[in-house]
């Protein structure tokens, strides 16, 4: 049974479609990554699958099937747009939002106290939120997310404003949390923590599912026909190969459609080139981010950064 | 159920633990109690109406006045005249030498035509504008007149001036109280007052909470654990609790400062109020802050700042202020006129304008009942189209506001 399964969803407000026949599933356990530029839907579907925003059309399935009072006390969501009370203490804002998700005081008390520790806040919990820096409201919103111990959890760009010191605390709170056997959907802009942390990914883009699958096996349907060659001395012409690059040192083989790299491996050992590595040419998320997004006809059209803003 | 008593709880406590609050709920009858004691030291004894007046206008002696008779009418001072209040002189150069001299405060010259023209003048060698011309001594003179108009006969002099000695028999289910008394005069300019203070500045506290929710960005983490309908329940009972809280406690404090200073707050029994009236306020602040508090709460689910939320307010609060702009004519002077009656009768005024009405007593008995029905259902149409607006997409959004879109999303066109 999925953790969550959305099929066929579509949203919209007004003449925009934010989600258009989204459909994906996240299993139970698995450290999943909800990819996409600003303005992608990535929201919209988030508050679907959390029944804040109702869909017009397809279903969600969360936790087993539709979303009820007792299921929202085992989901933990941090949204990208941060929220705490600003003039309320801190304890007393955790106690809150930590009974609303079905704690009692004195659970909440006792949870409190050990993140509070571990995220070097239990000096501050008796000030204001809004005394606090952007980093300290930072780790006190995931604190929020946690405190209930939920099955699933939905972070929304967790390491955003962090500095390396506390984005590795997170890091290995999120690996933590899935070794608890959390399920958890990951938010990010940071492609190369989505590539550490995530076991699949969904890339959305102006509503529409882009990508959708296990990472590696992802990486290797854009790695395109290209392999990284570290040899010593020059690379001669091959049979297959279009055209050498360099790339940091290595040379990378652009291979022509057809040309499987066993043959150009082979024609390298019968040419008697010395070989250091060799290897598949697997693209970055990143650079499979920039493809994807700027393939779509409203990418290329877009320039970068327009349309910004987030929330659709 | 218990997520919305949670949200109740987490209402009382954060406003509670506002020091602003205290110092509202604590500076009224605070401030109140201040005035009340420092009028108390200026004169122990007066009345609290008798010694405003003397801060502005200066203590009041009983000093002898003169007057100057051209018409020849006045032929004698009636004996309850205590012998020496006024001081005959010839002609008005002897009376402005004797006021001159400080013999007297001031004088009344009484032209030879007063009977044709009705009219005398009163000299005096100050101004005072506060100081009224018509004091203790100016009414006494007139009396005088009163008598010598009447060929000294008192008793008729008495009559013309107040011919009809009324016993009022009221058949409403509340007392009339006193017209001649100022304070009974003034009760319903109070109560207006009261209720309109009361059910604005307990709605008004559900705008504020909810954009400033929505601009702590909270307002999406809440979402996940409670419906916006659960949210919206629990704020208007909560910060309803404080409100009422709020008046009960401004009425405890103002009593016990007030006793602390020296004053007990002793109402004439012309304007005592009956239980009825309590019964009544009750339900008219009940209603009237269900309709007032669902209304805010909307403009706070759309607005996307108290700012932009505060153009609308004006039109929302727009019925409730109409009868305090018409307290000091209508319901003082005509408390159960057409207009008085229309406004006490329509849902939307009616929370303030009725309990002006009853205030002032004679009220038909069934018309705070029809009163309360109509607003009753107009609370219901109210809150359920503002459910309606307090939607997630509503709470969460950013976009623009203005007073039109407020009222097509109140009649559910949005």
């Amino acid at each position: 049974m999925p953790a969550i399964e959305l099929t066929h969803l579509i949203k919209t407000f007004g003449p925009v479609r934010a989600v258009d026949d989204v459909s994906f599933s996240v299993e139970q356990g698995e450290l999943f990554g909800l990819l996409g530029p600003n303005g992608a839907g990535k929201t919209t579907a988030i508050r679907c699958m959390l029944d804040i925003f109702k869909p017009d059309s397809g279903s969600v399935a969360i936790l087993g099937g539709a979303m009820s009072e007792a299921k929202k006390d085992k989901i933990g969501y941090m949204p990208e747009e941060r929220g705490l009370y600003q003039d309320i203490p801190l304890d007393r804002c955790l106690a809150y939002l930590g009974t609303l998700k079905g704690l009692s005081q004195a659970e909440v008390r006792q949870r409190a106290e050990g993140y509070l520790e571990r995220f070097d806040l239990a000096a501050h919990r008796h000030k204001k939120v809004k005394e606090l820096s952007k980093g300290m409201q930072q780790k006190a919103q995931i604190i929020a997310t946690l405190l209930h111990q939920p099955e699933l959890l939905i972070v929304d760009e967790p390491f955003a404003g962090l500095d390396p010191v506390n984005t590795q605390m997170i890091k290995d709170l999120l690996r933590e949390q899935r070794q608890q056997g959390v399920t958890l959907v990951l938010c990010s802009h940071q492609m190369h923590l989505v590539e550490e942390l995530c076991d699949r990914i969904v890339l959305i883009d102006h509503g529409k599912v882009m990508i959708y699958g296990g990472l590696e096996e992802v990486r290797r349907r854009f790695s395109g026909n290209a392999l990284i060659v570290h040899a010593d001395g020059e690379i001669p012409a091959l049979p297959g190969v279009e055209r050498v690059e360099p790339v940091n040192g290595a040379v990378k083989l652009h291979l022509s459609a057809g040309a499987k790299p066993q043959e150009v491996l082979r024609a390298l050992v019968a040419k008697d080139i010395p070989l250091d590595r060799f290897e598949i040419a697997m693209p970055t998320l990143d650079e499979i981010f920039i493809r994807v997004v700027q393939s779509t006809p409203q990418g290329q059209s877009t320039p970068k950064g327009q349309g910004e803003g987030g929330g659709a | 159920m218990k997520k919305i008593l949670i949200v109740i709880k987490n209402e009382i406590i954060t406003l509670l633990s506002r020091p602003s609050f205290w110092l509202g709920a604590l500076g009224l009858p605070l401030v109140g109690a201040l005035i009340f004691a420092a009028v108390g030291a200026i004169n122990n004894n007066a009345s609290a109406s008798q010694t405003v007046s003397q801060v502005f206008a200066g203590p009041q002696e009983m000093r002898p006045e003169g007057y100057v008779d051209l018409s020849g009418i006045l032929q004698q001072i009636p004996e309850s005249v205590p012998p020496g209040t006024f001081v005959a002189y010839p002609d008005e150069a002897a009376a402005r030498l004797a006021l001159e001299s400080g013999e007297i405060a001031a004088f009344y010259l009484v032209p030879a035509d007063f009977i044709e023209s009705g009219e005398i003048t009163y000299v005096r060698p100050d101004f005072n504008p506060l100081s009224s011309a018509s004091g203790d001594q100016s009414d006494l003179f007139a009396w005088v007149l009163q008598v010598n108009l009447a060929g000294g006969d008192m008793l008729f002099a008495n009559l013309v001036n107040g011919p009809l000695d009324v016993e009022q028999v009221s058949l409403a289910p509340v007392a009339a109280p006193d017209e001649d008394n100022p304070l009974a005069y003034w009760t319903p300019y109070a109560v207006t007052l009261l209720f309109y203070m009361l059910i604005i500045s307990s709605a008004s506290l559900l705008l504020s909470n909810i954009s400033k929710e929505k601009e702590n960005r909270i307002m999406e983490v809440l979402l996940t654990s409670v419906t916006p309908r659960q949210l919206l329940t629990g704020k208007i009972i909560g910060l309803g609790v404080v409100g009422l809280g709020q008046t009960l406690l401004w009425l405890g404090t103002s009593y016990v400062l007030l006793n602390i200073s020296g004053r007990t707050f002793q109402l004439p029994s012309e304007i005592l109020l009956p239980a009825s009236f309590l019964t009544w306020g009750l339900v008219f602040f009940l209603l009237g802050y269900a309709v007032y508090a669902s209304l805010m709460a909307g403009l706070g689910a759309l607005a996307p700042n108290l700012r932009e939320a505060s153009q609308a307010t004006f039109v929302v609060m727009l019925p409730l202020m109409i009868p305090l702009f018409f307290s000091s004519t209508v319901f003082m002077e005509d408390p159960h006129g057409p207009i008085a009656t229309g406004l006490s009768l329509f849902p939307l005024s009616a929370p303030v304008a009725m309990m002006a009405r009853l205030s002032s007593g004679g009220v038909t008995w069934w018309q705070p009942w029809l009163a309360a029905l109509l607003l009753a259902g107009t609370a219901a149409l109210i809150v359920r189209g503002v459910a309606g607006m307090f939607r997630a997409q509503s709470l969460l959004s950013g976009q623009g506001f203005n007073a039109k879109m407020y009222l097509k999303a109140l009649v559910g066109r949005m």
